[in-house]
């Protein structure tokens, strides 16, 4: 890439809840910061600069949140820079950070993003009326409920499909300690019998509302040298983008999707996911998002998605795990949900990730974010050895 | 003349305050200001963090300040709007409280500029009832003398731990002259769309241009569109609860081609069809409310038709087309 060798040197999150009443929203990101600091062995001072992210203002009403944090981010005198993708916005943050220390501009940046889901409520946030347009009432599963029905009757699947993600990943969350939702009790008949909220959606296909923050430091090749512990090699980072709507675009299976896969595997030397990976962190608010970026992903052909989720595939025990930690579908601090999907494969690659840590063979892992109208995606693959060039 | 129409976006947001903002707003509440020690200075108000260093600062360190205070500058605010903390006119000013060494940003109260000065002696005109918030400080007055405003009602009963936040925006937007045609026309219950002239394809919802050949769409492009079309994909959505939410109960939206066009009208509602019967090829015909003049935001396309207020069964049979599920946008 003609870029310096970077690393994820240090990686810290909040426990993820519906409602933090006991901090700040500084305070939250805070808390994450202070433990990815901790986990890299650094203080404040070590740090050159500060990129922050978090989903859109409405969210929260914080419409400055660069400025009304940089004391808490320990940001005086160091740049400060926020990142605006909608619900990508944490995996494109990171991004930005790996950036700044691959271009040789700074040795250690710290990224932060978070959402604090319980000062607002983003169904109201994503259902604003303009005038001369149609209300959106409906929130984000509104809007992709009829993406997925269009998924279900092209591929084919059973509609059961979704069901099967929405129990794997919440199993999955209760190896998971920071993990939001803990059901241990979750199977098919559960999910099937809780409230159809957005058909073909039900309760628990979809994701909860989450108070959380995630951070991480990244570091130049010095910096990772320096480091008290395993560190994340950054081996490709991409993002695309698309307008939401346009005559002809494909809303199940985005161009851009596809594209950005397509960059971020060249500069990874990824050939064929499904085997190259150790196990990769998708964002998946939604159960049948699984089936559909498995295809977009290219971890198989399209219309092959959901045989991949019926056979296991997937599982925290299949050949190719998809979101070991839970994923959005156990927390989604919405802001942060792409960044924590970024970080979890760090500690995957760095075997930090506890009770949910994969064995490693190829030692690779791929983190996903998408937003907005499956019009932004943000992608990083991390490795545990250094990249060649 | 271009027309405008407003929109105001608002919404109680809700803040909790953390220990040491927390702490601050509880000290309101008793009349009390504090401010929170680092090194050897006492910053007011508070901070959770050192500004320059990052360092935490210890919500024990917190200290009393005042009440009065040495304006440090100011500036006159002649022509308060309703945003302001007073109705009349008044300064805001950074005014150092005795005790501390950083400024607190308020209001003062003099009647008239010439009455202020830097250096000016100032105290609080605390608000009899008081919530924790910096407005239970109506504002700050001349003199060493704090007072209270109205009979006293002491300080909160428990810490105070969260702020309501009442944020508000208005919008004025500009109405694109498609959309005035269209409304116009939807008095007489009319749909217009719009035909591109390069190539052909009908629009519906008063776009008033082609994205794919990136041309303007005018007046001699409208075209009267039928009144009747096809279900392309839909939701069913069971409401959940927030201010201004008016739904209970699940309600369907669903996307509508109408026929001879080539863009679906977005969630739109549907009239006398049972939320069991909506599917994928349901054909469905305009619904209209009586008309009256009130129409700027009314209706199922935010005013762009009037008072078509949804679309009801036309009773035709089903359209089998396995590509429809596709027209989502
Ligand atoms: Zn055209």
């Amino acid at each position: 890439m003609g870029a310096e060798r970077t690393a994820v040197i240090g990686v810290g999150q909040t426990r993820h809840v519906s409602a933090r009443h006991d901090v700040s929203i500084a305070g939250l990101v805070r808390e994450a910061a202070q433990e990815a600091l901790d986990d890299a062995g650094l203080d404040w001072g070590d740090i050159d600069a500060v990129v922050i992210g978090k989903a859109p203002d409405m969210f929260e009403g914080v419409v400055m949140p660069e400025l009304y944090l940089a004391d808490a981010l320990g940001a005086s005198g160091k740049p400060m820079i926020r990142v605006h993708t909608a619900g990508s916005v944490g995996g494109s943050t990171a991004i930005v950070a790996a950036k700044l220390v691959m271009a040789g501009i700074h040795e250690r940046v710290l990224t932060v993003a978070f959402e604090k889901q319980s000062e607002s409520n983003a169904t109201w946030g994503l259902s604003v009326a303009m005038p001369f347009q149609a209300p959106l009432v409906a929130g984000a599963g509104g809007y992709f409920a009829p993406i997925i029905r269009a998924y279900i009757r092209r591929s084919g699947a059973p509609d059961y499909i979704g069901h099967l993600v929405s129990v794997k990943d919440r199993l999955n969350a209760l190896r998971n300690p920071k993990a939001q939702l803990h059901l241990p009790d979750i199977d098919l008949k559960t999910v099937q019998e809780s409230m159809l909220l957005w058909a073909p959606l039900r309760l628990l296909d979809v994701c909860p509302s989450s108070d959380g923050a995630m951070a991480m430091v990244i570091g130049s090749e010095q910096a990772a040298a320096a480091a008290p512990g395993p560190v994340a090699w950054i081996h490709g980072t991409a993002m695309r983008s698309e307008p939401t709507m346009f005559a002809g675009r494909d809303q199940v299976n985005p161009q851009a999707g596809k594209d950005c896969a397509a960059d971020v595997y060249a500069q990874a030397g990824i050939t064929n996911p499904r085997e190259d990976f150790d196990c990769a962190e998708v964002y998946v608010p939604f159960s049948w998002y699984e089936p559909m970026w498995l295809e977009n992903l290219g971890f198989c052909p399209e219309g092959d998605g959901w045989k991949l989720t019926e056979a296991g595939a997937t599982a925290f025990d299949g050949d190719i795990p998809w979101n070991p930690s839970g994923g959005v579908l156990s927390s989604n601090p919405i802001g942060a949900s792409g960044m924590i999907r970024f970080g979890e494969v760090a500690q995957q690659v760095r075997e930090r990730a506890g009770d949910f840590q994969v064995p490693l063979k190829t030692g690779k892992a791929l983190g996903h974010a998408y937003g907005g109208g499956s019009q932004f995606f943000s992608m990083w693959v991390v490795g545990n050895t250094k990249p060649e060039s | 003349m271009t027309r405008f129409v407003e929109n105001s976006i608002v919404f109680p947001y809700k803040r909790s305050l953390g220990p040491v903002i927390g702490a601050f707003m509880t000290g309101l509440t008793e009349q009390r200001i504090l401010g929170i020690r680092s090194g050897d200075q006492v910053i007011v108000p508070p901070l959770e963090w050192d500004p320059q260093t990052g360092a935490e600062l210890d919500p024990d360190g917190m200290v009393e300040v005042g009440p009065a205070g040495t304006v440090e500058s100011w500036t006159w605010v002649p022509a308060p709007s309703e945003q302001h903390p007073l109705g009349h006119p008044f300064a805001f000013a950074f005014i150092r409280l005795d005790g501390a060494s950083t400024p607190l940003l308020h209001a003062v109260d003099t009647g008239a500029p010439d009455a202020l000065r830097v250096g000016a002696r100032v105290a609080p005109r605390w608000r009899g009832s008081r919530v924790g918030h910096i407005g239970d400080i109506i504002a700050f007055v001349p003199g060493e003398q704090p007072e209270v405003d109205g009979p006293d009602s002491g300080p909160a009963e428990a810490p105070v731990t969260m702020m309501d936040y009442n944020a508000s925006i208005t919008y004025r937007n500009p109405v694109p002259p498609v959309l005035d045609r269209l409304r116009e026309a939807s008095r007489d219950q009319r749909i217009i769309g719009q035909r591109c002239p390069v190539c052909e394809r009908v629009y519906s919802g008063g776009r008033g241009y082609c994205p794919i050949d990136a041309v303007e769409l005018g007046e001699e492009q409208d075209v009267d569109l039928p009144h009747t079309g096809t279900i392309t994909n839909f939701t069913i959505v069971t409401p959940v609860q927030y201010p201004g939410q008016t739904e209970t109960e699940p309600f369907a939206r669903v996307f509508v081609l109408l026929d001879g066009t080539d863009v679906i009208l977005p969630y739109q509602p549907v009239v006398e069809l049972p939320v069991g019967e909506v599917r994928v090829g349901k054909r469905v015909a305009a619904a209209w409310a009586p008309p009256n003049d009130d129409i700027d935001d009314a209706g199922a396309m935010g005013g762009a038709y009037g008072h078509l207020i949804g679309w009801i069964p036309s009773g035709e049979p089903d359209v089998e087309d396995p590509d429809l599920v596709n027209r989502i946008f």
